[in-house]
């Protein structure tokens, strides 16, 4: 019987060409982009998934009270992992964690890594698994683990294990040993490094020992099996009070309101499997996972609109079927048989469909991965439970969508379908309703398209405040003195007709080559109020490159020793400290006074969507820049560039230039 | 006896009037008989035809096929019953264009979920006593009209009824493929299958030895 079903589909496939190609396309085209939208979604859930730990593993924060509402902070001070680990219960391992990159000198050449400064107990934690070497990585402070993809970066061909290798740590060559190789990180971890360094060695260490002012590094918490974060929590406020009562006395006397279970500060802890998606909400730090939703919404409705489309044009279709029923029925066929038969032609088309649109999802992949910026991989479905929802999912869609019309058809009364007389009273409500939603949604991604793709214009096209388009941004490589390469760069660029301007700054305005933004905030007592302001090292020149407005007042100059003392402020900011002429006001630090010299108009240093927060502009030689900023003239910008280029590579030897111009870097905000 | 029809009404409603499609028929059908079915256009022979095929119902009265009483009978019941004993030939003889002639003349047998081998069997056989041995692969619309309806009055016949429900059979046929269709029915009649057939020709009707005329529903 069911050979004769099969037959009977497939010859009346083959019969209606065009209906069962159209309908097989537009199948496959959706059952490809739902394929790739769902892997997305599920590579987004699966990010350090692969940590055996991963259910006892969370990120620390620490949220603190503010008379403006509670403020978290992902950065922590040195002590905390021991204190963690060693006064609040439960807790079976923390570890220091530091993102930094690392400059590595070989001969002429340096490599610039990424670099971790972990706890030796990172290993143990985390699952990281060691291809050559020492299973436990970072015995000795000395002793570092490189990643297989770098070690094949840096050293070629050549044998790596146990090689001795030079760190540029605060301008000092540091000698260490490579004493195991990672396998390369999977691409759903959400931890990124080439080189993995014990803590102890980072710059930073010696001057932040036991201080609990100084927040510069992660800390992840493995807690004991039957440990439960909110217990943590609560046991971690004493903790905090033991060893910040100064500062929480200080909240206090502010008339900063306690939180909910009277605490001023205190630790949470972050899921590591929600690290990836985490966002920061009422001073708490959540997952959010619209995304996936958004990625399985759209997957769905695209199978919506190919489904309703399959149905009308099955029941369409089946006009010219009527007679073939009649017949059946008359031959003997019971509804049930005749239900049966109808829908395996669905199910013929859809797995036909469903297969392609695999192919086609496989095709369009590596674009797939490349604009959505995701490293998915069909791999992902090789997975028994995998494939068994994928099949039940293609069957259940064919049940409704191939099920509805095999249904009407069924029913259908033998004399009427004999005749070939369509009965169409009322029965077309629900294929008019059909169609209203297949048109809904279309409309609905229409729209959300060209709304999408206006916001955007408007992001790219919007005035940020600051030279754009012809200012290029250059991450500096660190290994000399900041200030005197861009003295340097300077010298050796400002002649050169269309370079306008050079200069320096510790942070980058978008996302530039490097792909690393960062952030420095500090805060102070101004006038009994407490004020919070982003921190910006920057040389000289800054405001004149960036072509930022200058309200009030003047830019730094490098002439004036005094200017070291100064800060240049923007609206945002001179608001905050509520002083009707700011240029007149002075701010201690530390018991020094600094002198406010000038007042720029906002501008969006940080992503399109954040309010402008306050801002000041500090010249301090003794604090190091990351970024070289080269103004350009709109005329011949190739030229332009490949001058810079040429500088660079006769001043930094052996290291790339990775520049990129403002516009560039704000547009990679988008993505 | 075969059947027996009594005092059968159909009607439809229509705008609050009820037309009467047919109106007090009485009817015994005898094993062995072929019946001709008379009348103008929508005097209900169609209807009538149906009705003694089980495809259709009707609104009073009693019907017995076989001693069983198919007024009261369950749908699945009635369809056993016809799906055995009764087979149909069409005007336009309503072969599955996508199945060839072999298939065609089957498919009755896999309602009837009869084995494979017989299946073959059966189906070489109606082959043969047709003539249509190498026809077998081809599609309906390969075949002449005259071709089609005996591959339609061959699939009636394959599962052995008692009965033949013939709705115009040489209506879409000229006059010789006709006539040849005629001359099945008179012989398959002779080998004791009864046939009930609607017909307009005076002359196919002489084939019949009873012939039902219909007017307004009614049998005059």
């Amino acid at each position: 019987m069911f050979k004769n079903y099969f037959i009977i589909a497939w010859r009346n496939l083959i019969r209606n060409k065009t209906f069962s190609v159209l309908n097989i396309l537009g199948l496959s085209v959706s059952f490809g982009v739902a394929v790739l939208l769902c892997l997305a979604a599920l590579f987004e859930l699966s990010y350090d998934s692969f940590h055996e730990n991963v259910d006892d593993m969370y990120q620390l924060y620490s949220s603190e009270q503010f008379v403006k509402g509670p403020e978290v902070s992902l950065s922590n001070p040195e002590p905390m992992a021991q204190v963690v680990k060693n006064e609040i219960p439960g807790v079976h391992d923390a570890v220091r964690y530091l993102d930094d990159s690392a400059l590595l000198v070989k001969g002429e050449n340096n490599f610039t890594l990424d670099g971790a400064w972990v706890d030796p107990g990172f290993f143990s934690m985390f699952t990281f698994p060691v291809a050559e070497g020492n299973p436990q990585p970072l015995a000795e402070k000395s002793h570092v683990a490189i990643t297989k993809a770098a070690a094949k970066n840096v050293f070629g061909d050549a044998k790596v294990l146990g090689k001795t290798i030079q760190l540029l740590i605060d301008g000092e060559q540091k000698s260490f040993e490579i004493t195991s190789i990672l396998e390369d990180l999977p691409e759903n971890s959400s931890l990124g490094f080439e080189l993995v360094i014990n803590f102890e060695n980072h710059v930073e260490y010696e001057n932040s020992l036991g201080q609990w002012n100084q927040k510069y590094h992660e800390v992840y918490v493995q807690l004991e099996p039957n440990m439960s974060p909110a217990t943590f929590h609560k046991n971690s406020a004493e903790v905090m009070k033991k060893y910040l009562g100064d500062s929480i006395e200080n909240t206090i006397s502010q008339g900063t309101p306690p939180d909910a279970d009277g605490n001023y500060v205190s630790l949470r802890l972050l899921p590591m499997s929600d690290r990836e998606s985490m966002m920061v909400k009422d001073g708490l730090v959540t997952a959010n996972h619209n995304m996936v939703y958004l990625l399985f919404g759209v997957a769905f409705l695209i199978l919506i609109i190919a489904c309703v489309n399959f149905t009308n044009m099955s029941i369409a279709k089946s006009v010219q079927r009527l007679k073939e029923i009649g017949m059946r029925k008359t031959l003997g066929a019971p509804k049930k048989q005749l239900f049966v038969q109808l829908w395996c032609e669905s199910l013929i088309i859809f797995l036909i469909s469903a297969l392609l649109g695999i192919i086609l999802g496989r095709i369009c992949l590596d674009t797939f991965n490349t604009i959505f910026r995701t490293q998915v991989s069909l791999d992902q479905f090789a997975s028994i439970p995998m494939l068994l929802g994928f099949v039940f999912f293609v069957l259940l869609i064919t049940f409704l969508s191939g099920g509805y019309p095999a249904m009407i058809m069924s029913r259908m009364g033998t004399i009427q379908a004999l005749k070939g007389k369509w009965d169409s009273n009322g029965k077309n409500r629900l294929r008019n309703a059909l169609i209203v939603v297949q048109f809904c949604i279309s409309i609905l991604f229409i729209s959300g398209t060209l709304i999408l793709w206006q916001q955007t214009n408007y992001m790219k096209n919007k005035d940020l405040g600051f030279n754009k388009d012809f200012v290029i941004s250059v991450p500096l490589s660190g290994n000399a003195s900041s200030y005197e390469f861009i003295e340097l760069f300077r010298n050796e660029l400002i002649n050169q007709p269309g370079i306008l301007s050079v200069s320096g700054a510790d942070d980058n305005l978008g996302y530039g080559e490097d792909g690393s933004i960062s952030k420095s905030v500090m805060g102070f007592d101004h006038k009994g109020k407490n004020v919070k302001t982003n921190v910006l090292t920057v040389d000289a020149d800054y405001v004149k490159t960036l072509d930022i407005n200058l309200l009030e007042g003047r830019s730094f100059d490098a002439t004036r020793a005094a200017d070291s003392l100064a800060f240049i402020v923007n609206e945002s900011m001179a608001k905050d400290l509520g002083e009707e002429r700011p240029l007149e006001a002075t701010i201690m630090l530390d018991s020094t006074p600094f002198k406010i010299i000038g007042v720029v108009e906002d501008y969006h240093f940080e992503e399109l969507n954040k309010s402008i927060e306050p801002i000041t502009l500090i010249m301090n030689p003794t604090w190091g820049l990351y970024y070289a900023y080269v103004k350009v003239a709109p005329r011949n910008l190739t030229n332009s560039y490949d001058f810079i280029e040429k500088t660079w590579n006769r001043l930094q030897p052996g290291t790339e230039l990775r520049g990129s111009f403002l516009n560039e870097n704000v547009d990679s905000t988008f993505r | 006896m075969l059947l027996q029809l009594n005092n059968i009404f159909k009607w439809v409603n229509s705008g609050g009037q009820r037309i009467f499609l047919l109106k007090d028929i009485n009817l015994t059908v005898e094993e062995g008989e072929f019946i001709s079915i008379m009348g103008p256009s929508g005097s209900g022979k169609s209807t009538l035809l149906y009705l003694l095929g089980m495809l259709d119902g009707f609104d009073e009265g009693e019907y017995h096929f076989l001693e069983e009483p198919v007024h009261t009978m369950k749908e699945k019941h009635r369809s056993n019953l016809y799906k055995e004993y009764i087979g149909f030939v069409f005007q336009s003889y309503h072969l599955l264009d996508e199945l060839t002639v072999w298939e065609n003349l089957e498919m009755p047998l896999l309602y009837k979920k009869i084995g494979s081998a017989e299946r073959k069997a059966k189906v070489a056989d109606m082959l043969d006593r047709f003539n249509i041995v190498a026809k077998k692969d081809l599609f309906p619309p390969q075949l002449s009209g005259g071709q089609q309806q005996l591959v339609g009055v061959a699939r009636a016949l394959i599962s052995n009824p008692k009965l033949i429900l013939a709705d115009e059979p040489t209506g879409n046929l000229n006059s010789k493929q006709g006539e040849e269709i005629m001359e099945l029915f008179k012989q398959l009649n002779s080998e004791g299958v009864t046939i009930i057939q609607v017909t307009h020709s005076e002359k196919n009707a002489s084939y019949a030895s009873r012939v039902i005329n219909l007017l307004d529903g009614r049998m005059i």
